[in-house]
């Protein structure tokens, strides 16, 4: 359909759901006065229950851990889905020598952003990992960490030459990284179930509050969302710089 | 004002749904489509906030002080990660598209006959 | 309602806007790095710093740099015939 029939399509729909919009906006409970009873039960009594000061990781580690196993299951399905789209193109077996651009202009990065890279690279990888071994001590987790080293490790790339990227930055690696963060994740799960207890239950030593190792499970949990969610990115990011370069006469389809 | 977040939710919603339709190309359907996405995020967000609260970490803090809820921020949270990696195979299907047709246009891509 | 979060929330709605604005691919990658900073400075007013670290990291860096190598393949890439 044109562009002029959907604009009007849209026209319509909105006008028709438009005061449904503003009913509910005006039922909706009042901005900072909303009574919260769930997450006020969890703030009051998770620090003597689980010994873990950050109430947002006991959330998604322990009391909602199944639905934090089926996110990161869908991020290893996305990861998939993309790879297999992006190698499929190019066939398994090439994808680990780098490919070249033959008529693009290669640009010489200038000494500033080199030194720059070099600087910032340790201290980001170093503050990536220090979100997420404090993920139950202070704001902090596998996702957000995981997402911090990956952009890090960017800078390899900025910084240098797209051969040393693919030379440091192996595929095989990061591939098996992946897949190690799912099946820990997964054994959390299954784990428990072999003495009994329910799946995903923290049956770990708790330790104790403020301490680093505290919270049980959440630890070992934290660490396959942060391996997966790393790995993840990393693959991504490989295969998009890789389609810049995809020489024209290795193309399978 | 009190109206506010739920205002700037339902816009950012509008506005990312008339950039889809109005699109004249792929990858800027996925940035508009990005821009739905953080209308829940706001929307969420805003639902767990209360005046006077502080983030919900107690590391230095007694359990008692009033604070947000952390299961949306929790939601939230997981979803930012995630909906980056759909974005990513959005993109990847982008490309095969245009290997396939030549073009990134949607205006200019019928359905394939055949 | 304080002031800092009214204009907090009318920044997030006029990156937005922006990030639909503007037309060109490679001008949006930008805008969506500028909508996730402003996004990340709601958040961390809105005193969630776990979706604010997200959010930095996933909208500022990755997403806009996966944006822009997708539009150089698309450049490069000729496709069949």
């Amino acid at each position: 359909m044109t562009r002029r029939t959907r604009l009007i399509l849209a026209g319509i729909c909105s006008v028709l759901i438009a005061p449904a919009v503003v009913v509910v906006i005006l039922h909706i409970p009042a901005f900072g006065h909303h009574p919260l009873p769930y997450g006020d039960a969890i703030n009051r009594g998770t620090v003597a229950r689980r010994h873990v000061t950050n109430m947002v990781t006991a959330v998604n580690f322990d009391y909602r851990a199944f639905d934090t196993l089926g996110e990161e299951l869908m991020l290893v399905a996305a990861v998939t889905g993309t790879l297999v789209l992006l190698r499929g193109r190019r066939g398994e077996n090439v994808s680990d020598r780098p490919a070249r651009a033959p008529d693009r202009p290669v640009c010489e990065r200038s000494e500033a952003v080199t030194l720059a890279c070099r600087i910032f690279l340790p201290l980001i990888v170093a503050f990536g990992i220090y979100v997420v071994l404090h993920a139950q001590l202070t704001p902090g987790g596998g996702f957000q960490g995981g997402a911090i080293i990956a952009s890090g490790t960017l800078l390899l790339y900025l910084g240098e030459s797209y051969r040393l990227w693919r030379r440091l930055v192996r595929s095989l690696l990061f591939d098996m990284l992946e897949a190690a963060g799912a099946i820990v994740l997964v054994l959390c799960g299954l784990g428990p179930m072999v003495r009994g207890h329910a799946f995903l239950e923290n049956v770990l030593p708790l330790g104790q509050s403020g301490a680093l190792l505290c919270g049980g499970l959440i630890l070992v949990e934290n660490a396959g969302v942060a391996l997966a969610v790393t790995a993840g990115f990393i693959l991504l990011l490989l295969e998009f710089l890789e389609e810049t370069r995809a020489a024209r006469e290795d193309e399978k389809s | 004002m009190s109206y506010l977040p739920w205002a700037i939710a339902a816009w950012l919603f509008g506005v990312g749904v008339y950039g889809v339709i109005t699109s004249r190309h792929y990858v800027h359907l996925i940035g508009c489509l990005t821009v739905i996405q953080s209308a829940t995020y706001v929307a969420l967000l805003s639902i767990g906030y209360r005046f006077g609260s502080v983030a919900p970490i107690f590391y230095s803090r007694p359990t008692s002080t009033p604070a947000v809820d952390p299961v949306l921020q929790a939601l939230v949270l997981t979803d930012i990660v995630v909906g980056a990696t759909v974005t990513a195979l959005l993109l990847a299907l982008t490309l095969q598209v245009h290997k396939k047709r030549g073009t990134v246009n949607p205006e200019r891509l019928r359905p394939f006959r055949q | 309602m304080t002031a800092l979060l009214v204009l907090m929330f009318l920044l997030v709605a006029g990156t937005g806007a922006g990030v639909v604005l503007a037309r060109e691919p490679r001008r949006q990658a930008l805008a969506l790095a500028v909508n996730g900073v402003a996004l990340a400075l709601l958040f961390v007013v809105l005193r969630a710093p776990d979706v604010a670290y997200s959010e930095i990291a996933v909208g500022t860096a990755l997403v806009p740099l996966m944006f822009l190598a997708v539009l150089v393949s698309l450049k490069t890439d000729r496709p069949q015939p």
